[in-house]
């Protein structure tokens, strides 16, 4: 088997293949690590041809727009992720407790889409337990500082960081769709990923995290300071995780606070114009 | 009546929360905050698992120095507001 490793905002982890997938990591080469710095590494998956059906008993399932995701468990109490694309089969992953080790059984239809789902998934959960959640968001950079943009499916999370680099000057795209952040001693951060949406934007960089913003649309830009309660009602939608096996949820809810209470949190209505992030950037910078 | 499974009482930045979060409470999309009564409630209703409003008006009445009318409107109002957001059966 080859193994590859890769450092997402500083935890390792290893895949194990002896497919031809080097197209499909291509997103991954910038968080590649020797072999000497792979250990320990947060969770390993072996990835295999898939050949025949895995049985399993379906818990819940998640859709968007086409991209679904049916978990469930083995006889075995295996975890079961089963990826489609279009309601074609693109990859099963089967997890063991804990999720440190994994396999996913991936089919010739879109490796890329099952293998990127699969690390993703396992990341989400392999690390929830060590103060690190995955987001769904777009970053950018400034000052020195990353914002992350929040909001639901098709709010406007990717124009409204693109306004930021059109119209804020000294501003960079620091991921735009799955950064990870992180709950440390010295504070919180953001970090880029090898998870990015549509766009290209693969950085293994990070930035002290200045500031969350919850975007919601309207015919006017408002925005204001949410606390407490607010701040984390905003943040848990758009964190990854399986709040419905109890270790998980546990784990992902004192991260939740810790961000909750720790990062200036803001909910923006907005138009998708200049004016938007012009207020935008007045209102959250740091100063 | 009954909890239902899937909700869980937290603490969300000093608040008492209910959260859904197991299978079938995850459509819930929202968070209850309680009042101290209405926590103490939940939590006793829990270790309960079988409850009613006079069970847990008893327990109520057995904790706090609340007269025992006062706490049959007030358990009363509580778990109607469980019923009417769905997080009790």
């Amino acid at each position: 088997m080859t193994a590859r490793s890769y450092k997402v905002a500083r935890h390792v982890f290893t895949l194990e293949s002896d497919l031809n997938i080097d197209e499909g990591l291509k997103n991954y080469t910038p968080f590649a690590v020797p072999a000497s710095e792979s250990a320990p590494a947060v969770f390993t998956l072996r990835i295999v041809q898939f050949t025949s059906p895995i049985e399993y008993t379906e818990e819940t399932r998640q859709d968007e727009e086409g991209q679904q995701i049916i978990c469930g468990r083995t006889a075995g109490r295996q975890s079961v992720f089963e990826f489609t694309l279009t309601h074609k089969h693109a990859g099963t992953l089967v997890c063991d407790e804990g999720y440190k080790n994994s396999t996913l059984y991936l089919t010739d239809f879109a490796p890329r889409f099952g293998i990127n789902n699969a690390l993703m998934v396992l990341y989400a959960l392999a690390t929830a337990p060590l103060g690190t959640a995955l987001f769904h968001s777009a970053v950018v950079e400034h000052g020195g500082y990353g914002y992350m943009f929040l909001g639901k499916s098709g709010t406007g999370k990717s124009t409204h960081a693109r306004l930021w680099l059109e119209n804020i000057e000294n501003t960079t795209l620091l991921n735009d769709d799955n950064p990870v952040v992180r709950v440390l001693p010295e504070g919180i951060r953001v970090y880029g990923s090898p998870w990015s949406g549509k766009t290209p934007c693969y950085k293994d960089e990070s930035h002290p995290l200045g500031g969350i913003v919850l975007l919601e649309q309207a015919p006017f830009n408002k925005i204001r300071a949410l606390r407490g309660i607010e701040a984390y009602a905003a943040i848990l939608t758009s964190i990854s995780g399986k709040r419905w096996e109890k270790s998980i949820a546990d784990a992902l809810h004192v991260t939740e606070n810790a961000i909750a209470m720790g990062a200036r949190v803001w909910n923006l209505q907005c138009l998708p114009d200049a004016d938007a992030a012009r207020l935008c950037h007045e209102a959250i910078k740091v100063r | 009546m009954k909890l239902k499974e899937g909700f869980v009482l937290r603490d969300v930045c000093g608040e008492q929360v209910i959260m859904g979060e197991g299978i079938g409470a995850l459509d819930f999309g929202r968070l209850l905050c309680l009042n101290e009564t209405a926590a103490f409630l939940w939590k006793k209703a829990g270790e309960q698992g079988d409850f009613s409003a006079d069970s847990l008006t008893d327990a109520l009445c057995a904790e706090y120095d609340v007269a025992h009318e006062q706490a049959i409107v007030d358990v009363n109002a509580i778990v109607d507001e469980w019923k009417k957001v769905g997080v009790v059966e």
